[in-house]
Formats: structure tokens, sequence, C-alpha cells
């Protein structure tokens, strides 16, 4: 990998992202109406549950804005032209993919600390963290685990011209299954092994262990577990999503299809 | 031996050939093309739209894998496909038409930012990129959004993007379609320098004057294959027996123009209105003083403003060449 192609890409899509206005959708409105509907599902609760509340929220909004900007980064190039230059640099795609996917990741890091706020000022929450420095450096982890995740997907996109609707299903499956709608340990127990598998699951449990105060954590893990488990899954899905990517390069050039969209 | 073809020559392909689909329904669109490109050369692929032109660039610059052949690019066999990505430091590629760039960045950024992939160190880049604007004519628009640049602009920003790391070889696709003449003619000077300079230049396009201007030596493709190389001189060669007899009438001599069609040693008879005016064109196999005269009597009712013998061009070769004919 390129350093140096990883911040030229963090910044491309930054300057990208400030430019272009649509992305207030995504970024801010829709975390902030996510996180109204739930506090006015639980209006009549207090406590963890509303903490809860507003975490879900938080998560629901960083998954939808890093789904949505990552994975359509590289099929963005192909309809812009530009992925025949991309190909041509000496830098590999993953670089690019993921500079963009941490600015995306950054975005949705601000979109969780801004539901926070929102809750306290507009909604009068009153949520108070049972760590706070631990609940923003899980927050992190759980965010990093989205973007790996939204690298992921950025390949079906070049697979396929449907990969818009890949994205749109993945949407929801991901709220249900991290357990950031609702505790993983109410879904049929096959879909729970599925959370298990993804990296954000750990993420969130990690972040609940650190904000709710007498929160029972998934399988009885503690924040070590959670923690190891994030970690290992978001590196595993990377190293996935860079042999994946670099098998689409090939299949691009082999099949001349860097500019067909 | 590798190395001696390695530094006397740019490029070298033997054979090259790409096919697209399986089947029934397979296209070949590079059909076993054999040339070499001397280093520090302008060389020019010429063809027809859907000729192959832009297939052989992409394979020679390494976005497409050739279906069979061998091709080398400063001594690098691109069927290896690691060392073909090692190669991508010392190529660029410029095509034509508005896409390929960041519209919502400034041009500069996205110099920038393309200097950044090719690994241009820091302390470097703003030197280079402010020499680069300034080469193409764009120091006073560096900072606007490049989705306000005329399509001119445009080109020139492609070209200066292709320059951030100093190719050796240089690949234009057809980089001045579409252009208007003033600045297609600032590309083509820019062209020149840079092949002056030691890039060695490999251009696609299917304007002739422009071939004429630059390429030291082409090859003209039509449906995949070679049917045309060697120097301009070399081509225009083809048609040096070919005369060209130009006729100027007042009235539109359409009816004259199909009966001289059928003249023996006519092989092409073509009939333009310019300002009130009619400007026939008859190709040849060779000067006829009979048919000079032929011709004369036969478009006399018309109104002769003017008739005489045309040099046979580059693109009476091409023509030649592309339609087939002997």
């Amino acid at each position: 990998m390129r350093p140096r192609a990883v911040v030229a890409a963090f910044k491309q899509q930054a300057i990208h992202f400030i430019s272009d206005p649509q992305w207030i959708i995504p970024s801010i409105l829709s975390p902030l109406l996510f996180t109204a509907v739930m506090l006015m599902l639980y209006r009549d609760l207090t406590g963890p549950v509303v903490l809860q509340a507003v975490l879900g929220g938080g998560v629901l909004g960083m998954w939808a804005n890093t789904l949505f900007s990552s994975s359509y980064s590289i099929s963005f190039d192909r309809y812009n032209g530009t992925l025949e230059p991309l190909l041509l640099s000496p830098s590999e795609i993953t670089d690019i993919v993921a500079g963009r996917a941490l600015w995306n990741a950054l975005i949705g890091l601000s979109n969780a600390l801004l539901v926070f706020l929102v809750s306290e000022l507009v909604f009068h929450t009153e949520v108070s963290l049972l760590d706070p420095v631990m609940f923003f450096l899980t927050l992190v982890l759980t965010l990093v685990s989205l973007a790996v995740i939204g690298i992921l997907l950025s390949t079906a996109f070049v697979l396929s011209r449907m990969g818009s609707v890949v994205a749109s299903m993945a949407e929801y499956p991901i709220y249900v299954l991290s357990g950031a709608l609702v505790p993983i340990t109410i879904l049929p127990s096959g879909l729970q092994y599925i959370s298990y598998a993804l990296p954000p699951t750990w993420g969130v449990d990690a972040v609940k262990l650190a904000a709710v105060e007498g929160y029972q954590s998934m399988m009885g893990a503690d924040m070590l577990v959670d923690i190891a488990m994030v970690i290992l899954l978001t590196v595993l899905y990377f190293l996935i999503a860079r042999f994946l990517l670099k098998r689409i390069e090939r299949r691009i050039l082999e099949t001349g299809s860097s500019t067909v969209y | 031996m590798e190395d001696e073809h390695a530094n006397a020559y740019a490029i070298t392909a033997d054979g090259l050939t790409r096919s697209f689909g399986r089947g029934p329904g397979e296209k070949t669109a590079v059909d076993g093309i054999t040339f070499r490109v001397r280093r520090g050369q302008i060389f020019g692929i010429l063809g027809p739209n859907g000729a192959g032109k832009t297939t052989t660039v992409k394979m020679l610059s390494t976005l497409l894998l050739p279906t069979s052949g061998r091709a080398t690019v400063l001594g690098v066999d691109l069927s290896d496909h690691k060392a073909g990505r090692m190669l991508r430091s010392r190529i660029n590629t410029v095509s034509g038409g508005e896409r390929g760039l960041y519209y919502r960045l400034s041009g500069r950024q996205n110099l920038q930012f393309f200097a950044d992939l090719y690994g241009i160190p820091k302390r470097d880049q703003k030197t280079l990129i402010d020499g680069l604007l300034d080469m193409v004519g764009l120091s006073d628009a560096a900072d606007m959004k490049v989705e306000n640049y005329s399509r001119g602009m445009k080109q020139r920003i492609h070209i200066a993007r292709a320059l951030v790391n100093s190719p050796e070889v240089l690949f234009l696709d057809e980089p001045t379609v579409g252009l208007d003449p003033e600045i297609s003619r600032q590309i083509r000077a820019l062209v020149r320098r840079l092949a002056d300079g030691g890039t060695t230049v490999v251009l696609t396009t299917h304007y002739m004057y422009e071939a004429e201007e630059l390429c030291e030596e082409t090859i003209i493709i039509s449906r995949g294959r070679i049917v045309g190389s060697g120097t301009v001189g070399d081509i225009k060669g083809i048609v040096s027996e070919s005369t060209v007899v130009r006729v100027v009438t007042d009235a539109d001599p359409l009816p004259a123009a199909e009966s001289v069609r059928t003249y023996p040693g006519v092989r092409r008879v073509s009939v333009q209105s310019v300002g009130g005016r009619f400007d026939v064109r008859i190709d040849t196999d060779g000067e006829d003083g009979a048919s000079m005269r032929h011709i004369e009597d036969r478009f006399r009712e018309y109104g002769i403003r003017s008739i005489g013998y045309d040099e046979p061009t580059l693109e009476d070769a091409y023509l030649r060449l592309v339609e087939g004919e002997p």
C-alpha cells in the first residue's frame, strides 16, 4: 500500500463531499431522523434504554453514510471516466478506496456525535456515558469495521451493474444483525451466527459496554474480547476486500470493461 | 537481443491480437498486428472509427490484456501482468473527450491528486504542477473547478495530468477530437515539443493533416489489421501514380460527375457545394491528357471557373488503403 495515495484519496473525497450538498441527506438528515424515530418510540422510557436508542441511531447513521459512499467508490470512477487513469497509476485501487472510506468514516463519526448532541439538546435525553474514553475508542473501531464492509461491498458495484441493489439490500440487514437496532439475542439462532461473523456486531457490543451501566454483553464477552474480535474481523474483511479488488482489477484488464458502466 | 530491442525501440508489437466475447458473437478488434516504434519518435496509428486504434493503445498502456501475440513497452513484456504494473510509472495516456477528470476538483487539485498517486515528492509537486499548467496554458484557470472548464481546457488539463509522471512513452488517443482549430493547433505544437524533449509519442487519429504534420512513421489500421505502414511519404507513395483533377463550376454538375465516374481510370468522383459554386474532385489512376480533355468537355456546359491537377494527399492514400482498393 502507498500511504500517500491513501491520503490523496482521502483529500479528494473530502473535496467532493464538501462541494456536493446532496451528501447532507445520508450524512446529517438520515441519522437525525433515525434517532428522532427511535426516541419517539422509546419516549416513555428512561435510563439505559434511551441511551441504547441514541446509540442505535448513531450506528445507523454511520452505516448508511459508509455504505452508500464507500461502496459506490469505484463505480463512480468508472462512470466518471477516471477509472482508467487510476488503473494506469502505480497505486493500488485498494489505496484509493481505503482513503475514501476513511473520509466517509470520519463523516460517519461526526454523524454519531451529532446524534448525541441533538439527543441532548433537542430531545433532552440526559445521556450519561459510563466510560467516555472507551466509548469514543470503541465507536471509532466500530466505524472502521463498517468502513471495511463498505470497501467489500464496493466490489459488488464493479462486478455487477446491479451493485446499487446489493448495497440497498445490505442496508437494513446490518442494522438488525449488528445489534444496533435491537439486541441480537432476540434474533433467531441461525441469524445470530451471521451476526457474530460481522465485525460491527462486536464493535456495537463494545460501545454499549462502554456506555451503558449494567449492559449485559453479547455471549458474556468482556470489553477486551469485543475489541479483539472487532479488530480481528476488520483485518480479515480488509484482506478479503483487497484480494477481491486485485482480482477485479485483473478482470477489468481481461474484459476491457474499465469504461463500461 | 532483448536489451538491444529495448534500447532501439520504445514499443514492439508482434502478432498482437485482442478479441471480445466468446463463441459466435466473438469480435476481433485487433487482429495480429506487428509494428515497431523507435524511441523519441511520434508514431501515428491511423484508421476509421472502430478500426482498433483505441484497443491497440489500451493494450500497449497495460489497460487491456492481449488475447494473443506479444508486445513490449520500454523493454517490458506486457504479457507479464506484474511487470506491466511496474511499467505504469513510466508511461501515461490521454484520451479524447470530456470524461476522465474530477469535475468538483480544480485543475490544480486534479494534478496534485494524480501526482500523489504517482508518488511525486511533495517538495517537487509545486514546481512540477505550475510548470505543467503553464505548458498547457491554464495557469490563470488553475484554481477554477474543472466543471467550469471549456472542452478545450479539459483536454489541456488531460494532457497536463498525463505528464505528471514525466512519461517516457505517452499515448494520445484522438487528443484533438471535437476541438476547435486553434486549440487543436496548440495541442499539436505541444505534442511536437514533447517529442523534441525525448518523449516517445503514440498518436491515434483519423485527421490526416494531424498525422501529416506530426508523425514520423505511421500504421493504418482497418478492421483490426494493418493495411499500410511507413513514413507519411511512403504511404503517399501508394497513390503517387494517381492524379487528382479539380474542376470548379458555376452550375450543379451532378449529371456530368455521374458520367465521368464511368470513365476508364477514374476511381472516385465527389462534388461539394462551396459558396454557391461546385467543387468537383476526380481521382484517376494517372495523368492522362485524353481523360483531362474528356473531363473538360463534359463539364463545359456547367460553366467552368477553373480546372487543374492536384497532388494526391495522405488522405487519398488512407482512403485507398482503408477501402481496400488495389
